[in-house]
């Protein structure tokens, strides 16, 4: 007979005071219940007792600040034997000086509004969106109607497009330079190697020091008589002034005629003469072609005996003699008018804009005739050139060297008028730059700055290394 | 306790705190500048409810040790534990912006993020092993006489062999022989054996089942000393052949043709059957160790995650 299972005989194996047997698993249970909660309380009385300051810190500092994570003092202040958990205003401007966004504004916030510190090592400076929404959303000044877009929130969600590419705007650089023509391949001379253009070929940042294709290096040498400020036209703001470039490579410099243009746009001015007129004011180039002749002449004075060119000569204009015998500064004259002639009327037009050209011998934009002089300069309209768009917001174009340059200035393929802005429109920027972790930082903070720069007061400083260096509060 | 159809409302109302929670979270974080923050009015909320639920969960321990008092049922205690003591990882965590922060903080997150999880992982070990050991441990014990009822069919297996096999110097003839181990009534008489000292107070006398001679009786005896005492001794030990089903039950067919009697057999059924037993008791022991060893994690954590929690509020509600 099998055995069998009883309820009766259960119960008698069993000894009913079991549970009140300590077993080792209720006795492991219990001590380590103990063990743990004792060890905690050791461990923060330890750290409470080592003066160790991150014990009850919020987190750790910005990267900027992380050489006072243990200087609580330096932010917070003492109160009964702890640390107000509010940074005051005046710690942070005792280090820093925070000048107001604008003038007109209707309210500023506390630093610690927008700069959040205990965050970890992040970047203090770059702030929320929220920050600056907080009046941007629906703007107001103390002046009545805002000059800017009152209701942005974000670039994605309000952000207008560029002023520079609003309705009406254009260039109001004078050269008058076809982007269309000199992206296509282009024959140099009549018998020279065609070439194609890359945009780096005459558009760099200042820093880039690599050696111009199209340069000439005597006129890249050269140091004209202007000064490449004079030839930049200021996109103005309002208010808080341009970010100044740190690196020397975040904007595209102007272009120059001695490494860009010059290997090119030749300035010959005579056939007598192979080197060119310098890319100068009109006086200097007056100059430098008197002299030039003078030293021609003085070097073949034959050449003081003009023969009758028919070829040149114009309808209605006198007869000159067959053959003429001039003094030296006659011919002079004579050659310098023609010479100036083809340089205003041509030369320097090819590019530049310009205003009162001496006419023509009775016609303008004909040659003068032989024997006629003139020493009526014109003037060279300003370049204009824009440097920078857009004064309220920085932008790195090293940041962006892994892009083609036609990826985001797509017209310049295509644009055949100066007129035209090249820059790319904010729908170009959104492609990248936008919320989530397949997009660039979108944050106002990418471009924009909050403080008035120009308006910076200096402070006083307060720390020494050994104060700073040292771990004690 | 099984997470079924009783705990729906204990979910839908903790689903819904979630949800008000997150939404009142998303908008505090998108509309301030700061993002959250644990000082905010809001932070402040988050903080002081969610460990007010962590103190409710660790209520549970106490409540259990007083289960007279009439404080409602053990079950919607546990119910309350096991919800409530969810829901204080997001509160927490809204509560921190989902930053860690300093020191302190960060040791507490950790303690919250470990408790939480190993409570989950409790929580499921106790929704499905109660099924399994039922269905695994037919003759499951009470834990902590797992060792005295090893002890029991030892002697059992002792009692057996000796009837049919003659003394072997295990039995001892106490009273508590006549109980049976794991609960079974021995019904089965066997012969007195001469010289066995104590075996026939074991169980009833019968004649049956003869005595067999030392011939016959040795693959029985060599088998039962080299292999199955061991075994009943050591039943956790690993490598044994007894110690797994299928070959326990092969090495007792091989014993069987080895044995003439057909009374013997019987014995043999028997000592399987106690193989068997203790088996079933190693595996209940694994399962009970897998059911419980987690609160050797779960419950200091969180006394220590309780305490330095009241530190952390005293601090921040005092600075």
């Amino acid at each position: 007979m099998a055995r069998t299972r009883t309820t009766k005989k259960l119960a008698q194996r069993i000894d009913l005071n079991y549970f009140k047997r300590p077993s080792a698993s209720k006795r492991a249970k219990f001590w380590i219940s103990v063990v743990v909660p004792v060890m905690a309380l050791a461990w923060i009385t330890g750290q409470g007792l080592s003066g160790n300051p991150r014990i009850y810190s919020s987190g750790r500092m910005s990267e900027a600040h992380s050489v006072l994570e243990n200087q609580c003092a330096t932010c917070h202040v003492q109160q009964a034997g702890g640390f107000s958990a509010k940074a005051a205003d005046t710690a942070c401007l005792s280090c820093h000086d925070g000048p107001v966004h604008h003038n007109d504004q209707v309210k500023t916030p506390e630093c610690a509004m927008c700069h959040s510190e205990h965050r970890g090592r992040i970047n203090i400076s770059a702030v929320s969106d929220r920050a600056c929404d907080e009046c941007h959303a629906d703007l107001k000044t103390k002046t009545g109607a805002p000059n800017y877009a009152a209701h942005i929130r974000s670039l994605e969600d309000g952000h207008p497009q560029f002023a520079a590419l609003r309705d009406g705007s254009y260039d109001p650089g004078t050269l008058k330079l076809n982007h269309a023509i000199h992206m296509q391949p282009i024959r140099r001379s009549p018998n020279g190697p065609v070439v194609n253009l890359e945009c780096g070929d005459c558009h760099r940042p200042a820093a880039v020091k690599t050696n111009w294709i199209y340069a000439d290096e005597r006129y890249g040498a050269a140091k004209p008589s202007y000064s490449e400020e004079e030839e930049i036209h200021l996109v103005k703001a309002n208010n808080l002034t341009s970010h100044a470039p740190v690196t020397g490579r975040e904007l595209m410099a102007p272009v120059k005629f001695g490494t860009a243009c010059s290997s090119c746009h030749l300035l010959t001015f005579d056939k007598r003469f192979e080197k060119g007129v310098p890319h100068d004011k009109p006086e200097i180039i007056h100059l430098f072609v008197v002299k030039k002749l003078r030293d021609y002449i003085a070097a073949h004075p034959g050449d003081v005996r003009v023969t009758r060119d028919p070829d040149r000569e114009l309808a209605g204009r006198p007869i000159l003699p067959e053959a003429r015998i001039l003094t030296p500064e006659q011919w002079v004259a004579e050659r310098s008018t023609e010479d100036e002639h083809l340089l205003w009327r041509k030369t320097c037009q090819e590019c530049h804009t310009l205003r009162n050209v001496p006419p023509g011998a009775g016609n303008d934009g004909a040659m003068p005739a032989s024997g006629t002089t003139s020493h009526a300069l014109p003037e060279v309209e300003k370049s204009n050139t824009v440097a920078r768009w857009m004064p309220h917001a920085r932008f790195d174009h090293d940041a962006h060297r892994g892009f083609t340059c036609v990826s985001c200035h797509s017209k310049a393929v295509s644009s055949t008028n100066a007129k035209d802005i090249l820059l790319p429109g904010i729908a170009i920027c959104q492609t990248c730059h936008a919320p989530g972790p397949d997009h660039a930082e979108s944050r106002c903070s990418e471009c924009h700055t909050y403080h008035d720069w120009s308006e910076r007061q200096e402070v006083t400083p307060k720390f020494t290394l050994p104060t700073i260096r040292s771990t004690s509060r | 306790m099984r997470i079924d159809k009783s705990q729906r409302g204990w979910a839908i109302a903790s689903l819904i705190i979630l949800a008000g929670s997150t939404t009142a979270y998303v908008f505090s974080a998108h509309e301030s500048p700061r993002g959250a923050t644990g000082g905010s009015p809001l932070g402040l909320l988050f903080g002081s409810i969610g460990f007010g639920f962590m103190i409710f969960a660790a209520l549970l321990g106490a409540r259990k040790r007083v289960p007279v008092w009439r404080i409602g049922r053990a079950q919607a205690w546990m119910r309350g534990h096991l919800w409530l003591g969810l829901l204080s990882l997001p509160l927490i965590l809204f509560h921190g912006g989902f930053h860690f922060g300093g020191l302190l903080t960060e040791v507490l997150m950790w303690l919250l993020i470990i408790t939480v999880a190993s409570g989950i992982f409790g929580a499921i070990l106790q929704h499905y092993l109660p099924t399994i050991m039922t269905r695994n441990v037919p003759l499951e014990t009470i834990y902590d006489e797992i060792g005295h009822v090893h002890s029991l069919l030892r002697e059992e297996a002792d009692r057996s062999v000796e009837a049919i096999c003659g003394p072997l110097g295990f039995s001892k003839g106490s009273p508590e022989d006549s109980l049976r181990a794991g609960g079974f009534a021995a019904m089965r008489p066997v012969a007195p054996v001469a010289g066995s000292a104590g075996s026939g107070t074991a169980v009833a006398a019968a004649a049956e089942v003869l005595v067999l001679s030392e011939e016959e009786s040795a693959p029985l005896r060599r088998f039962y000393l080299q292999e199955m005492r061991p075994f009943l001794e050591h039943p956790k030990k690993r490598g044994q052949r007894l110690a797994d089903a299928d070959k326990a039950a092969a090495a007792f067919a091989g014993l069987r043709t080895l044995l003439p009697a057909l009374a013997a057999h019987a014995i043999l059924d028997d000592l399987m059957e106690i193989c068997d037993e203790a088996r079933q008791l190693v595996r209940q022991e694994r399962l009970h160790h897998l059911l419980h060893n987690w609160l050797l994690v779960h419950i200091p954590l969180s006394l220590a995650l309780i305490l330095l929690g009241a530190i952390h509020a005293v601090v921040a509600f005092r600075y």
